[in-house]
C-alpha cells in the first residue's frame, strides 16, 4: 500500500553509508570562474547557526539517515538582475539534478510574479506581501526563493551545505550552512515495533501532581497511589523551545518530537520560508512517513481536540499555517499512502462536511467550515519530490464520504464506535465525535451521570472518553504486523489551563492517565512496544498553591473570599477527593479542595468554585449561551479579581521544561535533560536500530 | 460530580448575565443605548399576537446527527411568518449597510483581520432593514429583541461573503427605531 518517495534509498543502503552517485548538476556552479556578486542570500534551509552567525555549533538541523528534507535559499540579486541558475552542494558534492527531467521536476524558482502594481511597492521597490502575491513583504522585487525537494543523506556526522546562485549578468553569490545526520546503532537490541506517543497538551509537572492528588490522594505525606504515568520506569526533562522562541506553541511543540527539527511557531512539518503559500514551505519528513516508507508501519492519530488542531496535524501534515483546517484534513486523507494513516479520531467534523457555497461565517446550514481560502494545492516540485497528492481547492468535497470510499469505517458517536467492533475489527477507522473540540471529561462524565446540560447544549451527548478511543485505536492499529506509530493526545489539558478552569483541566489529566493505562496494558501484552508520555509545553504556569481552609458551602456563600481561604504549608493538609466507580471524583467541589494559582495568568475573577458551563470555545458552532466568553468576565463582580501578568484574555504557554516518562522497549533511552528534537532520534533508534 | 449544588445555583443567579440567553430565558443587562422597541430589560412576556418566539437553540436538530446540521421542523414551519428572537448584535469591524447579524452570544466579526475565520455560531441570523438599505446601524450592546418576518434558506450578505441559514426582515416599528438611532448617530458624528 505504501510507496517510497522518489529518490529515497532503502534503509539498509543509507545507514552508515554516504549518499553518493546522485546525478551531477549539468553545470556545476562551484567550478565556474564567474565573478562574485553583491547579491546576498538571506535565508538558507535547513536552518543553521553556521549560516546565521558563522558559528559551527550548535548544529540546528539534524536528521536520521535517509530522512527526507528540502533544501532552499532566498536570494536577493543586485538591482536589475535575476537568478538564472543555482545548485546546492553537500560536502562539496552537487546535489542538484538539473541535468535530468526528473531532477528538474524537483526544483523550483519562485519570484514575485503577481500583479506588479499590487505586489511591488513603487517607492521602495520591495515586495508588499499582499494577498494574491507570491513573496512575503520586504524583499527586493527581484528576489528569488529556490528549492531542491526531498533530499536525504545517509552518512552520520556533520555535513556542510553550500549554495551557489548565478545571476543574469554572470555574477554569483554563495552561502554556507550545515546539518547533521544522527547515526543509528544497528546492533543495539530488539527494535520497537509499535511506538505510542502520549501528548498531554500543556501538561507540566504541576498538572501531573494535581491529577495525582485528586485521583489518588495523600496520607501522612505519602501518595496513596500513583498515576499510571508515574509508574513508568524512566523519566526525563524536556526543553521545549521552538525555532523562533523560548516559548513554543503546540505546532512545533509536537512536530519537533516527530521530525527531529525545530519548527517556527504555527508551523507543522516544515521550515520557515519567504513565500506566502502556506503549503509550499520546505518540508521535513515525519516519523510516521519515515517509518511507513521504511517499515510499512501504520499511523494512528487520536485526540480530544478538533483533528485539524496543531498537535494531531503535526503528526502528518505539512503546512506553515496551523489554522488551514480544510487543507489539513484533506492532507490527512490524500497523503495516507505516505503516512500510513489508518486511524483518525477526535472532533472537527465541521471540516469534513461539503460547503457548496465556499462561505463559512456564519456557517452554511450543515455547519461546514470548509473553504478554498484555507485549502491546499501543492506546487509541482513538491509533488514530484515527495510523491505527495497535489490537492485541490474543493470546499464542496464530502470528506467523510471520501474517507469511507477509501475504506475507513466511520463513527459519529460512541455507540456507533462500539457498533463497528460488534462483529470484528475495521481495517481503518475515522471517528468524528464533535463539530470542533470534543467536550472535556468534566462535562462528558457529568453527562454519563445523568446531567447532560453541557454535552446536550453542544449537540453531542454521546462522546467517547479518551481511554475508550485509545482502546479502539490500538485494536485497529495492531492488525498491521509491521507495527504502528500512534499519537494519543489529551488536548484540553492545555485548553482548560489557558482558561484557568481549575476544575476542568485536572480531570483532563485524569482522563489522559486512564488512556495511558490502556496503552500500558497493551505494551505488557506486546513487549515490542515503546510508550512515551510527555507534553508539548507547559501551559499557564500552573502551581498547586495549597488547599482551601473553607468548606464548599462557605465558598459558595463567599465567592469573593480570595486569598483569605488559601491554606498554605501546614494549613493545606491533604485534600480528600472521593472517586466514583467511573474513576473520576464524585465532585471537585469539596471541603478543603486543592487550590491552583497561575504564574502566566491573564486577568480573572477567582471564586475557587466550579463553573457550571465551560468557558466559551470559539471554535464551536454551538457554544452554549451560558458559557462565559473569557476568564476575564467569568465570575465578574462575584469573584476575587486577580490581575494578570500577561496581555490578552487567557493564560499562556511557558518556557518551563516538562517531564517525559517512558515505558517498554527502549524506555531507558529517555533519561536526563534533553531537547524536544532529541526525542525523535531516540524513537528512531528504538524503531530502526533497536534497544535492549 | 455535584455540578449544580444549590449554593452554586444561587451564586449563578446573582451573576448579571452577560451571557444569558438563546434558550428563550431572559437577560438583565440591556444598555441605555438600546431603543425601547429592541430592549430586553426584564423577563419578556409572550410575544404579541401573530408573532411566534424563535429561540436560537430551536434552529437545528439536537443532538446532531451523523453528518451535518439539519434545520428543525419548527424552523421550517416558521418560514415566512413573523417571529421574535432575542440575541446579541454581532459587533462588526466593517458594518454592512442595511443589515446586521444577530447571534446567540456576544460575538465580534473582524473582517479585516480574520476574514471569515471568526467562528460565529451556525445559528447566527441576518437581520435586514427593508426600508433602510443604506443605513449603518450603530452597535448595540447587550441583549436585544428583534421582530420581523423569518426567511429560511441560505442568505449571503453582499461584500462580506457571509452566509446565514436564515434572515429576518424587520417589522416597521423595530426598523423605525433603528433608523432613528442611525440618523442620530450620523448627526452626532457630523457635529464632531
Amino acid at each position: 500500500m505504501h510507496r517510497s518517495p522518489l529518490f529515497r534509498r532503502p534503509l539498509a543502503a543509507v545507514i552508515g553509508n554516504a549518499l553518493v552517485g546522485a546525478a551531477l548538476f549539468g553545470t556545476a556552479l562551484a567550478g565556474l570562474a564567474s565573478p562574485a556578486s553583491a547579491a546576498t542570500v538571506s535565508r538558507l534551509t535547513p536552518p543553521s547557526e553556521l549560516f546565521s552567525s558563522g558559528q559551527a555549533a550548535p548544529v540546528i538541523a539534524r536528521f536520521l539517515p535517509g530522512q527526507l528534507f528540502d533544501l532552499q535559499a532566498t536570494v536577493r540579486p543586485d538591482a536589475g538582475q535575476t537568478v538564472t541558475n543555482f545548485s546546492f552542494y553537500v560536502d562539496d558534492q552537487p546535489v542538484s539534478q538539473l541535468g535530468t527531467p526528473a531532477g528538474r521536476a524537483r526544483t523550483s524558482i519562485v519570484t514575485e510574479t503577481g500583479d506588479a502594481a499590487l505586489c511591488i511597492d513603487a517607492d521602495s521597490g520591495k515586495t508588499t506581501g499582499k494577498s494574491g502575491c507570491k513573496l512575503v513583504a520586504g524583499l527586493p522585487g527581484n528576489a528569488a526563493v529556490v528549492s531542491q525537494r526531498a533530499y536525504s543523506k545517509g552518512a552520520a556526522g556533520v555535513h556542510e551545505l553550500k549554495f551557489i546562485a548565478q545571476m543574469s549578468d554572470g555574477t554569483r553569490v554563495s552561502a554556507i550552512g550545515n546539518f547533521e545526520i544522527i547515526g543509528v546503532d544497528k546492533d543495539a537490541g530488539k527494535t520497537a515495533k509499535n511506538i505510542i506517543v502520549f501528548l498531554g497538551d500543556g501538561m507540566g509537572a504541576a498538572h501531573r501532581t494535581a491529577a495525582r492528588i485528586i485521583a489518588k490522594g495523600y496520607a501522612q505525606g505519602k501518595a496513596k497511589g500513583l498515576l499510571t504515568m508515574d509508574t513508568f520506569p524512566d523519566t526525563g526533562m524536556v526543553m521545549t523551545a521552538s525555532l523562533n522562541s523560548i516559548v513554543t506553541d503546540s505546532a512545533p511543540g509536537m512536530q519537533n518530537y516527530v521530525t527531529g527539527n525545530k519548527a517556527a511557531n504555527n508551523q507543522e512539518g516544515v521550515f520557515p520560508d519567504d513565500t506566502l503559500d502556506a503549503f509550499d514551505n520546505p518540508r521535513v519528513e515525519y516519523l510516521s512517513e519515515y517509518l511507513h516508507t521504511l517499515q510499512g508501519k501504520s499511523l494512528g492519530v487520536v485526540t480530544t481536540a478538533d483533528v485539524f488542531d496543531a498537535t494531531p496535524a503535526s503528526m502528518a501534515v505539512h503546512t506553515s499555517a496551523r489554522g488551514n483546517g480544510t487543507g489539513i484534513v484533506d492532507q490527512f486523507l490524500d497523503d495516507r499512502d505516505l503516512t500510513g494513516l489508518t486511524v483518525l479520531m477526535g472532533g472537527g467534523r465541521k471540516w469534513f462536511l461539503p460547503n457548496g457555497g465556499d462561505s463559512t461565517s456564519p456557517q452554511p446550514a450543515n455547519g461546514s467550515q470548509r473553504r478554498s481560502a484555507n485549502d491546499y494545492v501543492l506546487p509541482d516540485d513538491v509533488v514530484a519530490g515527495w510523491g505527495a497528492s497535489r490537492g485541490a481547492l474543493d470546499p464542496a468535497r464530502d470528506l467523510i464520504a471520501d474517507f469511507q470510499g477509501a475504506g475507513f469505517a466511520y463513527a459519529p458517536d460512541k455507540s456507533a464506535l462500539d457498533g463497528l467492533f460488534a462483529h470484528g475489527r475495521p481495517k481503518q477507522l475515522l471517528g468524528l465525535f464533535a463539530y470542533s473540540n470534543m467536550n472535556v471529561a468534566y462535562d462528558k462524565i457529568a453527562g454519563r451521570r445523568g446531567d447532560g446540560t453541557v454535552v446536550d447544549a453542544f449537540g453531542f451527548p454521546d462522546q467517547p472518553m479518551l481511554d475508550e478511543m485509545t482502546a479502539r485505536a490500538l485494536d485497529v492499529l495492531s492488525q498491521n504486523r509491521n507495527g504502528f506509530v500512534a499519537l494519543i493526545e489529551g488536548a484540553s489539558i492545555d485548553k482548560q489551563a489557558h482558561l484557568m478552569d481549575s476544575d476542568r483541566w485536572p480531570l483532563e489529566v485524569v482522563e489522559f492517565d486512564r488512556a495511558i493505562a490502556v496503552a500500558k496494558a497493551f505494551a505488557e501484552d506486546h513487549p515490542d512496544t515503546l510508550v512515551i508520555v510527555t507534553a508539548d509545553h507547559e501551559c499557564s504556569g500552573a502551581a498547586l498553591i495549597g488547599a482551601s481552609t473553607a468548606t464548599a458551602a462557605s465558598l459558595a456563600e463567599h465567592p469573593d473570599a480570595g486569598s483569605s481561604i488559601v491554606g498554605t504549608y501546614d494549613a493545606a493538609k491533604f485534600p480528600k477527593y472521593v472517586l466514583a466507580d467511573d474513576g473520576y471524583p464524585q465532585s471537585t467541589n469539596i471541603d478543603g479542595k486543592l487550590l491552583i494559582g497561575y504564574g502566566a495568568n491573564a486577568d480573572r475573577y477567582e471564586t475557587w468554585l466550579p463553573s457550571a458551563f465551560p468557558t466559551k470555545d470559539t471554535q464551536q458552532p454551538f457554544p452554549p449561551s451560558q458559557s462565559p466568553a473569557d476568564p476575564n468576565v467569568r465570575n465578574k463582580d462575584v469573584g476575587h479579581f486577580i490581575a494578570g501578568q500577561v496581555p490578552g484574555d487567557q493564560a499562556v504557554h511557558t518556557a518551563t521544561d516538562i517531564p517525559l516518562s517512558a515505558y517498554g522497549l527502549g524506555s531507558h533511552l529517555f533519561h536526563g535533560v534533553f531537547d524536544n528534537t532529541d526525542v525523535f532520534f531516540k524513537l528512531g533508534q528504538a524503531a530502526v536500530g533497536g534497544a535492549d | 460530580m455535584q455540578r449544580f449544588t444549590l449554593a452554586l445555583a444561587g451564586l449563578l443567579a446573582l451573576i448579571p448575565a452577560p451571557f444569558a440567553h438563546a434558550n428563550g430565558a431572559t437577560g438583565t443587562s440591556a444598555t441605555t443605548h438600546v431603543p425601547a422597541a429592541l430592549a430586553v430589560t426584564r423577563r419578556l412576556g409572550a410575544p404579541p399576537a401573530g408573532v411566534t418566539e424563535l429561540k436560537f437553540a430551536d434552529m437545528f436538530k439536537l443532538p446532531v446527527g451523523p453528518k451535518g446540521l439539519e434545520p428543525t421542523d419548527r424552523l421550517r414551519t416558521l418560514d415566512g411568518k413573523r417571529v421574535r428572537i432575542v440575541g446579541y448584535m454581532v459587533q462588526q469591524e466593517l458594518p454592512v449597510a442595511g443589515s446586521f447579524m444577530l447571534s446567540p452570544l456576544p460575538a465580534s466579526a473582524g473582517d479585516e483581520d480574520e476574514s471569515l475565520a471568526d467562528d460565529l455560531p451556525a445559528s447566527t441570523i441576518i437581520v435586514q432593514l427593508p426600508n433602510g438599505p443604506g443605513t449603518i446601524v450603530p452597535d448595540l450592546h447587550g441583549l436585544i429583541r428583534v421582530t420581523g418576518v423569518l426567511h429560511v434558506g441560505a442568505t449571503e450578505v453582499a461584500r462580506t461573503e457571509r452566509v446565514a441559514a436564515a434572515r429576518v426582515t424587520l417589522d416597521a416599528r423595530t426598523e423605525r427605531a433603528l433608523l432613528r438611532l442611525a440618523r442620530e448617530a450620523a448627526a452626532r458624528k457630523k457635529a464632531r
